[in-house]
This record gives C-alpha cells, sequence and structure tokens, in this order.
C-alpha cells in the first residue's frame, strides 16, 4: 500500500498550485480553476485519509464537496458571465471602481 | 428524534420554494405580495425557535445539535432575516426578480441557521456553503450597475478561497483524528497535538474563518462588497453572513481544537487588535456611508473576536451578546442607508454615489424618524450607555480586565473612543448641516424595519437581563465546565 504521507505530498502540491494561481492569475475563468484545484487537493487528502482510517466519512465528504464545487462554479460563472456583458473582458483588474 | 425542532427550517425552506414557484404566475405589478409571504415565513420560524428556547437534543446521528448556542444564534439570523425580508418590499418594488430575491435571501438564512446548529464539519461546511452561494448571487443582483458586480465577483473569488482554505484545513482535521463529529475531534486531539500537521490545519482554518469574518489581513473584499451590494444585502451580509462565521469558529475552535488552545488564542488577539484598530482608523477618513459602516463592521468584529482570546464564559458569553446586538445595529444602519439610497435614486435615477455623507445632509429635517434610529445605531455601535452597544461592550470589557487582559481591554476601549468620531461625523451631517432639499415621505417598510431594530437596541440596552442570561447559557455550550 502507498503510504499516506504521498498523498498528501501530492494533495500539498496541487494546493500550492492552486494557491500559486489563485494570485498571480487576472483572469476570472483562470482564478476559478485555481479554486477547484485548491479544493480538489482536499479531495484527494479526505479520500486518502479515508482510505488509510478505513472510515467512509471522508469518501462521503469528497462527494459532498465535488457537488458543492460544481454550485460554486455555476454561480461563479454566472458571475462572469454578467461582467462580460458588461465590459466585454473578464480580466478582473480591468474592474475595480471601488476603492477608497 | 423530534422534527419539530426542525421545523423553524422546515417552515423556512417551504416559504423560500413557495415564494419561487408563486413567483413565476405573477406579472411584476403584484410581486410585492412575495415580500410580505417571505417576511411572514421568517416571523413564524422566529416564533418557532423561540418556543423552542431550552430545549436540548441531538439530531440525524449527532450530526446537528440543538442547545442553547445554537437557538440563540437561530435567533439572531432570523431576526436580521426578518429585517431584511421587510425592506427588501420596498426594495424589490417593481423588480421582476422579485421571487429570486427573496427567496436567496430565506435560503442564506437557512444556511446560516444549519451552521449554527451543526455538530460535525461535514454538516457545517455545506451549510456555511449555502449561504455562502446564496449571498454571493445576492451581492450582484443590480446585475446592469458595476459597483453591485465588482462586490459580487470580489465576494466570490475570496469567499469560493476561503471555502477552499477550510476544507484544506478539515482534510487534515480529519485525517489526524479519523472523524468529522465536533465533540469527538476533541476527545481524539492527541494526534493533532504532537503533529506539525495540526498547526498548518489550524492556520487554513483561521484563514479561512477569517475570510467570512473579515478579519484583518483577510478583510479586503469586506469594504467593497459592503459599499458594492445592494444595502438591504449589505445589512444582511453584515449582521448576518458574518456572525455565521463567528459561530462557527466558535464551534471549531472552541470545541473542537480546545488542545490547540494556545496556538490560536495568540493568532487571535494579534488579529483582534490589528483588526479593531484598522477598521477604526481607516473608516474615520470615509466619505461612503456604506464603506464608513463596512470599516466599523470590521471593528466590531475585532471586539468580537477578543473572546477567542479571554475564553472565560463571561467573556464568550459577553462575544455572543455582542452578535446578537451587532446584528440589530450594523443591519438597521445598513438598513437606513438604503432608504436614504432609495430617496436619492428616486429623486435622481443616475446618482454617482447615492451612499454619500452628503446626501445625509439635513436628513434630521427630510427623513425625521429614518434620521433618529440612524442615530440610535450608531450610538449604539459606538457604545452609548443605554443602548445595546454598550450592554455587550460592558459585558466583554469587563470580562476581559477580570480574566488579567488589561492591555486588550485599553487597546478596545480607546478604539471605542476612536470610532465615535465618526459615527458622530453622520449624526452632524444629519442634523447641524443645512440643506434646503424638501421633506420626503418615508417609505413604510423600510420605517418597520427600523422600529424593529431601534427596538431590539433599546431593549437591550434597557432592560439587559435576560439577554445576558441567555448568552450565558449559550456560552456554557461551548466551555462546559467553566475555566
Amino acid at each position: 500500500m502507498i503510504p499516506v504521507e504521498l498523498y498528501i505530498g501530492l494533495a500539498v502540491i496541487i494546493f500550492t498550485i492552486g494557491l500559486y494561481g489563485f494570485m498571480t492569475q487576472r483572469s476570472g475563468i483562470r482564478m476559478l480553476m485555481s479554486v477547484e484545484l485548491m479544493l480538489n487537493s482536499a479531495n484527494l487528502n479526505l479520500v486518502a485519509f479515508s482510505s488509510y482510517n478505513a472510515d467512509l466519512t471522508g469518501q462521503v465528504f469528497a462527494l459532498y464537496s465535488i457537488a458543492l464545487a460544481a454550485c460554486e462554479a455555476a454561480i461563479g460563472f454566472a458571475i462572469l458571465m454578467a461582467i462580460f456583458r458588461m465590459k466585454d473582458t473578464i480580466n478582473l483588474d480591468s474592474f475595480n471602481v471601488l476603492r477608497w | 428524534m423530534d422534527l419539530m425542532l426542525l421545523a423553524p427550517e422546515i417552515t423556512l425552506a417551504v416559504t423560500g420554494l413557495a415564494v419561487l414557484l408563486i413567483g413565476l404566475f405573477l406579472p411584476v405589478g403584484s410581486k410585492k405580495i412575495l415580500g410580505f409571504i417571505a417576511s411572514i415565513g421568517v416571523l413564524a420560524a422566529l416564533v418557532l425557535t423561540v418556543t423552542s428556547l431550552g430545549t436540548e437534543a441531538m439530531m440525524f446521528n449527532d450530526t446537528l445539535s440543538i442547545d442553547a448556542l445554537s437557538q440563540f444564534f437561530k435567533i439572531v439570523f432570523l431576526v436580521v432575516a426578518l429585517l431584511f425580508t421587510i425592506a427588501s418590499i420596498k426594495y424589490m418594488e417593481g423588480n421582476k426578480n422579485a421571487e429570486e430575491f427573496f427567496s436567496l435571501g430565506i435560503f442564506a438564512t437557512i444556511g446560516m441557521m444549519f451552521v449554527a446548529s451543526a455538530n460535525d464539519l461535514m454538516v457545517l461546511f455545506v451549510a456555511f456553503e449555502l449561504a455562502s452561494l446564496a449571498t454571493y448571487a445576492l451581492a450582484g443582483f443590480e446585475k446592469t450597475n458595476q459597483k453591485s458586480l465588482e462586490a459580487s465577483m470580489k465576494y466570490f473569488m475570496i469567499g469560493s478561497l476561503s471555502a477552499a482554505l477550510l476544507l484544506f484545513g478539515i482534510s487534515f482535521i480529519y485525517g489526524m483524528t479519523g472523524t468529522t463529529n465536533i465533540p469527538a475531534i476533541a476527545e481524539n486531539a492527541a494526534g493533532l497535538v504532537t503533529n506539525p500537521i495540526g498547526i498548518v490545519a489550524v492556520i487554513l482554518l483561521i484563514a479561512g474563518f477569517g475570510f467570512k469574518i473579515a478579519l484583518v489581513p483577510f478583510h479586503m473584499w469586506a469594504p467593497d462588497t459592503y459599499q458594492g451590494s445592494p444595502s438591504v444585502v449589505s445589512s444582511l451580509l453584515a449582521a448576518g453572513s458574518k456572525k455565521m462565521g463567528i459561530v462557527a469558529a466558535f464551534k471549531v475552535f472552541i470545541v473542537a481544537l480546545i488542545a490547540l488552545q494556545v496556538e490560536w488564542q495568540t493568532v487571535f488577539a494579534i488579529l483582534a487588535v490589528v483588526t479593531m484598530t484598522y477598521g477604526n482608523v481607516v473608516a474615520v477618513t470615509q466619505t461612503s456611508v456604506k464603506r464608513m459602516l463596512a470599516y466599523s463592521s470590521l471593528a466590531q468584529a475585532g471586539y468580537i473576536s477578543m473572546a477567542f482570546v479571554v475564553l472565560t464564559p463571561l467573556a464568550l458569553s459577553g462575544g455572543i451578546l455582542y452578535a446578537l446586538s451587532h446584528g440589530f445595529m450594523k443591519a438597521g444602519a445598513f438598513i437606513a442607508t438604503a432608504a436614504v439610497v432609495y430617496m436619492v435614486l428616486s429623486e435622481n435615477k443616475d446618482t454617482e454615489d447615492p451612499d454619500h455623507l452628503d446626501n445625509f445632509r439635513g436628513l434630521g429635517r427630510r427623513m425625521p424618524i429614518t434620521a433618529l434610529s440612524m442615530t440610535i445605531f450608531v450610538f449604539a455601535l459606538a457604545g452609548i450607555p443605554l443602548t445595546a452597544g454598550f450592554t455587550s461592550k460592558f459585558v466583554l470589557f469587563s470580562s476581559t480586565i477580570q480574566a488579567g487582559f488589561v492591555w486588550l481591554a485599553v487597546i478596545a476601549i480607546l478604539n471605542s473612543a476612536l470610532s465615535l468620531y465618526y459615527y458622530a461625523k453622520i449624526v452632524k451631517y444629519m442634523y447641524f448641516l443645512p440643506t434646503d432639499a424638501d421633506k420626503v415621505s418615508e417609505p413604510l417598510p423600510y420605517t418597520i424595519a427600523l422600529v424593529i431594530a431601534v427596538i431590539g437596541v433599546l431593549a437591550i440596552g434597557f432592560w439587559p437581563e435576560p439577554f445576558s442570561y441567555w448568552a450565558m447559557e449559550a456560552a456554557k455550550v461551548l466551555i462546559p465546565g467553566g475555566m
């Protein structure tokens, strides 16, 4: 059996890639993809721990979180669509009227 | 198991779906009735929750717990939701999407209520997301208004980041303890304490909840979102959604992760001080009233976070009582702003900044009820005696001193004094600066919502005993034996 540390390592790497992408990218879609990466690394963690601990809760949790990630993507794309209709771009840097 | 204990949530869910369905078949002109249905549903849920005060039960395989804490926070959320739905009757007048607005608001409230009674991290996360997803859509409800869209976009991006951090943190806690049940985590915390992953999980969770509560390094979305969203939605966000973060953090840190107390207590001490100072200092220079209220809301979150540092039953009850008072004060202040925005926009549809401080000029003469209630709310936020703000600040600060954290109490009191400056500025604009504009008639729904909030603020101020007793009962759920 593959030791659980390797799974955690992979999850941490994917999470870091997602976090890096979220902070550096300015396109709405790419930021959303980065968030999905982070959520999926957490799912990987949950499933790995679940099989390591011989407890099903983690897998159920992963299923819930996949469904929630889908809902979140739907809301996110709806907001991005509305932005695109107004501005003809989804570059979020062009979108800052709210400042102090 | 008694399904009656879930009656408030079921009532709300039925109301939300009914509003959505009925709205399909109504012409735009008669959609006003949806607001009344929604308000009645929320009121019924509130009555059902109040009547079940004092019951204790575990439901659905120990995933939901009904106790003093959950009932207290459910009342907070329902009161805020009631103010929100009543005020929105006017705001949604003549809008063809009214059914979506009200049902989203109600679903967000259901999410918050389930967070309040969650006894399992899985339920907590799903309910947390339910409330967040509904409020992302609400923040961007004016979809042809660039500010509203920007508010929604920023809120969504930061919110989804916080959800990812939260889930990653929860996955480590699950891995180290082998369970997602909150009390069971506390029992199996040995693995978390000895393993550095425990610290990583605490940091991830603090960041995740910090974004929701808007503690300072994680606050950058909050002023933009509160300013850009429709004002009634800002009231739901500041008074409801933020409290949800607080009750979730109470459950996760104080109940589940009490073994890592030393670690998160230090972090919260720093965050509380930085948050209240930053919020108050930046609020001073704001000219947009909604943005000023947003920064003041940061400061209030800083005060409430003091409860995590002091961690005595009295301090926790102060934090919990503060959550209720803040619900009344902040929701009321945002609704008063909504009334002003409505007045300004109905005079001139293209006003650039309807919530600018200049539009509050002479409000005492133009809209006497709104101006008077706004005065009460801002003085309550500053902590003037005989208001809810004073009662809760008194309990919180005196418990802080009692527990030996004098430096923290001094910083908080200095901050309260500073905050009086910008609150008084609003009052000065409303009562002492002249205007030649005429008196306008105040929309009834806003007035009703304001009056309810004023009654709440004054009731807690004049008659604090029952409220602080309930808050104490709620705090005992978190720290059973006292510490």
